[in-house]
């Protein structure tokens, strides 16, 4: 039968012609996965989560543009509150689109700040669970940013905005994490000059590591850019936790360039009990300035009330 | 002994003719005017700036953001345009000059049928390059508008917010390296390509059938395995799970053997990422586009060679 | 008076087309090939399968056919009797099961044995954007003609066929009898020296009919040899030097036309203005011969075609 040889001879030649394809064509995938022109391919998990059709479409290359359409879906998820939902598109267009730092952040924003805030006021919720919720979101917004540094190493957005909810005192403090955070960010060289004093800052408020704190601190002051207000504060502090001996006076003046602008800093930063820096040699120095500024009793900066020094599990007692 | 002489190149010629005629034929048609109408309009809706969510949208941080967008949301509908065409075009290539008999009148003259099937294939090709083409150029025009807006916002709130010539500088490369850059024209060119692979392929699967309908179905259907393809020869290399069978691993086997991998084409994301792809690599993409059109005009040939009408 | 011999009545009076002798000038080729006959088919057989079940069904049953260098040859048979089959195995549009057939000794199978044959395919389609102009040039380029030659080539195929002034209308706009006549001219564009035709009237009216035909005897005339099928079989009688009769894929009768149809033993004498008187004459010397038998004497019958011809083209005939 003429036709039927036919066809066998026709899907023998396609089959040779396709193993002599994967000669080169494997080692050509996997120069382009490794060149970071290629994704990995999609985890099975998602093919069954998509719909059939389009999770061909997505895998078809278009994986940006339905990565961009679930992109406004989230974006009403959040209006209405949905957040499972939310969280859900989200995993899925980080499948689709992992190396779009955009989402990443985006997607952890919502989780870790508006998630959780929404549960603080929910009173539909007794409180022991609204702070489980808003603890659950905090958390999954930081697994989620840290799912996202690993499969962008070198971007340092994720890294810095991982960095920031570490260190935020109105979440749930993680300062080693933090500081390693804004340290990988700040390494790739793409990152923003905040990030290094964020480093720097979180460094500070880890107990045994004040003498490396302070070295980054050192460094960073040396450039002009870098000597705002509280990284200013946070050198003095830990300059003097360093060497207790140093004269306070001289060395608020050293930092700050003069009295009046070493008392307005510091005093600022006196009252920010709750990001917990570190406040050595502060009083002291505050009240050498107050006294070489006249300052008046009353006006006095002992006299102003500090930050609440609470932590958020104080938020959700007695609500 | 004739009184012709023999012409220079007259194969050439010969195909040339007919992949002209081809073109002129698809151009006049009208689903070519609807599907090419509405991936212009896809790409030249990036001109209203879409705004994605009320959020942090400040042009000048997210404007390398902005570009993506306009990348991704033009060379998706170049994407749709170009593989939706090069199959439907060829598709109804065949059966129409069956169904029209002007087949026989053209295989009645001296026309080896290897020529025609060449012709017809080229004629599609030139379709969609020209319609590629004009496609880029409308994304270059707006990406470079978009991108000169960009870097100068980024340069005036750079300035105001005291950064230095560096962090600037360093910005700019990086946003420079989102806007139009030779990598994306290779992107647009890796389009062409897939597109010239599923045309080949819409060739050859006309060419044992005779309804258009059904080539395009099968067509559209090995499109999207073609793109499981890399995945099925993952799991035939590294194994499944233990206890998967051995006949299933040759089915991933075989599939992956006769599909063609679109996966390769996946560089098309990462360039709208804003990475560069080498010259050499771009030439091996090429030369995989080349390879795999060509293997299956050959088998088109050996199906049509001695097919009867 | 004249005395029919049954060859073809007398040439219409349809405008002549002028065209030049030297530029078609097949007749020289004519020369070279002499022997090899123009078509020959050889005990050829074609199976096709219908389902997988049931027998295949024979469409061509051993048929033999050769039609020398300058003949007309007409196939003739009812419908799906094997007629466009054989012409398909021909040209190499479909691979016999069993048997040969060549082109002036060139296998159908090769794309060479193309080359000198031209082919209208019955109610063909040309493409219907393109005008009848650049539908001949497509044809040429495919076989290879170019610039000036093709041209001028194309210019005289509009003219012998009489299409001039609808050489720049889309051949969608084209009635059936102008598509036929811009199939025959297509299937002339190289020159072929063979033409095969299938159906060239079906469905034309009769005067382009009359056209046809008229231009089929030109090629005649010409040197180049004509093989059509049609189941038209007056127009057939009026063309054919030679005439095969297919039936069921096996050819049940061939020879020439006027060894087939000629009533060995009539005799037809047609007169002018002649008296009753002489009539009268005539029929009883016939009968005093003897050996002779008068069969019948009265007015002949112009055909219908003959006076449509006169009451539309306005000419007398």
């Amino acid at each position: 039968m003429k036709a039927y040889r036919k066809h066998v001879i026709l899907a023998l030649g396609l089959l040779a012609a396709g193993g002599l394809r994967m000669s080169w064509e494997a080692p050509l995938t996997r120069e382009f996965r490794s060149d970071g022109l290629l994704a990995k391919p999609v985890e099975t998990a998602t093919r069954e989560k998509i719909g059939q059709t389009s999770a061909a479409v997505a895998l078809g290359g278009l994986r940006t543009l339905v990565a961009t359409f679930l992109n406004l879906k989230a974006f009403s998820h959040f209006e209405a509150r949905e957040w499972s939902e939310l969280a859900e598109t989200y995993d899925l267009i980080v499948d689709l689109a992992p190396n779009t730092p955009y989402y990443w952040t985006t997607g952890g924003w919502h989780l870790a700040y508006n998630s959780a805030s929404d549960y603080l006021t929910r009173t539909d919720l007794p409180a022991l669970r609204r702070r489980e919720a808003w603890r659950d979101s905090i958390r999954r917004g930081r697994a989620f940013f840290e799912r996202g540094t690993r499969l962008n190493p070198d971007e340092p957005s994720i890294q810095a905005e991982l960095g920031a909810l570490l260190s935020n005192s109105n979440k749930l403090l993680d300062f080693p994490a933090a500081a390693a955070a804004y340290k990988a960010a700040a390494d790739t060289g793409k990152a923003f000059p905040y990030v290094r004093r964020g480093e720097c800052l979180a460094l500070a408020r880890i107990p045994g590591r004040e003498l490396e704190a302070l070295d980054l601190a050192r460094r960073l002051y040396a450039d002009p850019h870098n000597r705002l207000p509280t990284l200013c504060c946070v050198r003095f502090a830990l300059e003097s936790h360093a060497d207790p001996s140093k004269d306070p006076l001289k060395l608020a003046i050293s930092i700050f360039g003069d009295p009046r602008s070493a008392h307005d800093q510091l005093g600022e930063y006196w009252v920010r009990v709750q990001e917990r820096y570190p406040l050595d040699g502060v009083a002291s120095a505050l009240k050498i300035l107050e006294s070489i500024l006249l300052v008046p009793a009353d006006e006095s900066v002992f006299k102003r009330a500090l930050q609440p020094k609470e932590t958020p599990d104080d938020w959700f007692r007695g609500r | 002994m004739t009184a012709r002489k023999t012409i220079p190149f007259s194969r050439v010629r010969r195909v040339a003719v007919i992949a002209g005629h081809a073109f002129t034929q698809l151009v006049r048609m009208k689903v070519f005017y609807f599907l090419g109408f509405f991936a212009v309009i896809g790409i030249a809706s990036n001109f209203f700036n879409l705004p994605q969510q009320s959020g942090p949208e400040a042009l000048g941080d997210n404007g390398m953001d902005l570009l993506r967008l306009i990348k991704s949301w033009s060379l998706g509908p170049m994407t749709l345009f170009s593989v939706v065409m090069g199959i439907v075009s060829t598709a109804l290539l065949l059966p129409k000059d069956v169904e029209d008999r002007t087949l026989y009148t053209i295989l009645a003259k001296p026309v080896p049928r290897l020529d025609y099937l060449a012709g017809k294939l080229l004629g599609v090709l030139l379709l969609l390059f020209v319609s590629l083409a004009l496609m880029d150029l409308l994304m270059v025009i707006m990406l470079q508008m978009r991108l000169s807006i960009v870097l100068e916002v980024q340069a005036s709130l750079g300035q105001s917010r005291g950064w230095d010539a560096a962090a600037i500088e360093s910005l700019k490369q990086d946003t420079l390296a989102q806007g139009p850059t030779w990598a994306l024209q290779g992107a647009v060119a890796a389009v062409f390509i897939r597109s010239a692979i599923m045309a080949a392929i819409a060739l050859l699967i006309s060419t044992f059938s005779s309804s258009t309908l059904f080539t395009t179905v099968v067509s559209f259907l090995i499109y999207f395995i073609g793109h499981f393809q890399a995945d099925a020869r993952d799991f035939y290399f590294e194994g499944g799970e233990a206890g998967t069978s051995a006949a299933s691993r040759y089915v991933a086997m075989s599939v992956s053997l006769v599909f063609p991998d679109f996966q390769l084409f996946n560089v098309i994301d990462a360039v709208i990422q804003g990475k560069t792809m080498e010259l050499i690599q771009f030439v091996k993409l090429t030369l995989a586009g080349i390879y795999y059109v060509a293997v299956y005009t050959i088998a088109s040939w050996f199906v049509f060679s001695d097919k009867e009408f | 008076m004249k005395a029919a011999t049954g060859k073809g009545p007398v040439a219409s009076q349809a405008p002549q087309p002028d065209f030049s002798a030297s530029s078609l000038a097949i007749g020289r080729r004519r020369a070279d090939t002499a022997g090899v006959p123009a078509v020959e088919i050889r005990h050829l057989v074609k199976d096709f399968k219908t389902s997988l079940k049931r027998q295949p069904l024979r469409a061509v049953d051993d048929v033999s056919i050769t039609i020398e260098a300058g003949e007309v040859y007409g196939l003739i048979g009812p419908n799906g009797s094997g007629k466009s089959t054989t012409m398909k195995a021909l040209l190499g549009l479909v691979v016999p099961t069993s048997g040969t057939c060549s082109i002036f000794g060139k296998d159908s199978l090769k794309v060479d044995s193309r080359e000198d044959v031209g082919f209208l395919p019955e109610n063909p389609y040309f493409y219907k954007h393109l005008t009848g102009a650049e539908t001949l040039e497509f044809y040429g380029k495919l076989c290879g003609l170019r610039g000036a030659v093709l041209k001028d080539r194309v210019s005289e195929l509009l003219a012998l066929v009489d299409l001039e002034g609808a050489r720049d209308r889309r051949i969608a706009g084209y009635s059936k009898g102008m598509l036929q006549r811009i199939g025959l001219a297509q299937a002339l564009v190289q020159e072929p020296r063979l033409v095969i035709l299938d159906e060239p009237t079906a469905g034309v009216d009769p005067l382009g009919s009359r056209q046809i035909r008229d231009l089929i005897l030109k090629l005649r005339d010409r040197g180049i040899t004509v093989f059509l099928c049609s189941h038209l079989l007056e127009q057939v009688q009026e063309v054919c030097d030679q005439v095969g009769i297919i039936f069921k894929g096996k050819i049940v009768k061939s020879g020439r036309l006027q060894d087939l149809i000629a009533i060995e033993d009539q005799t037809e004498i047609i007169l002018k203005d002649a008296p009753l008187e002489l009539v009268a004459e005539i029929e009883a010397l016939v009968k005093r011969s003897g050996s002779a038998e008068w069969l019948r004497s009265g007015k002949p019958r112009t055909t219908l075609e003959r006076l449509f011809l006169r009451e539309t083209s306005g000419d007398e005939s």
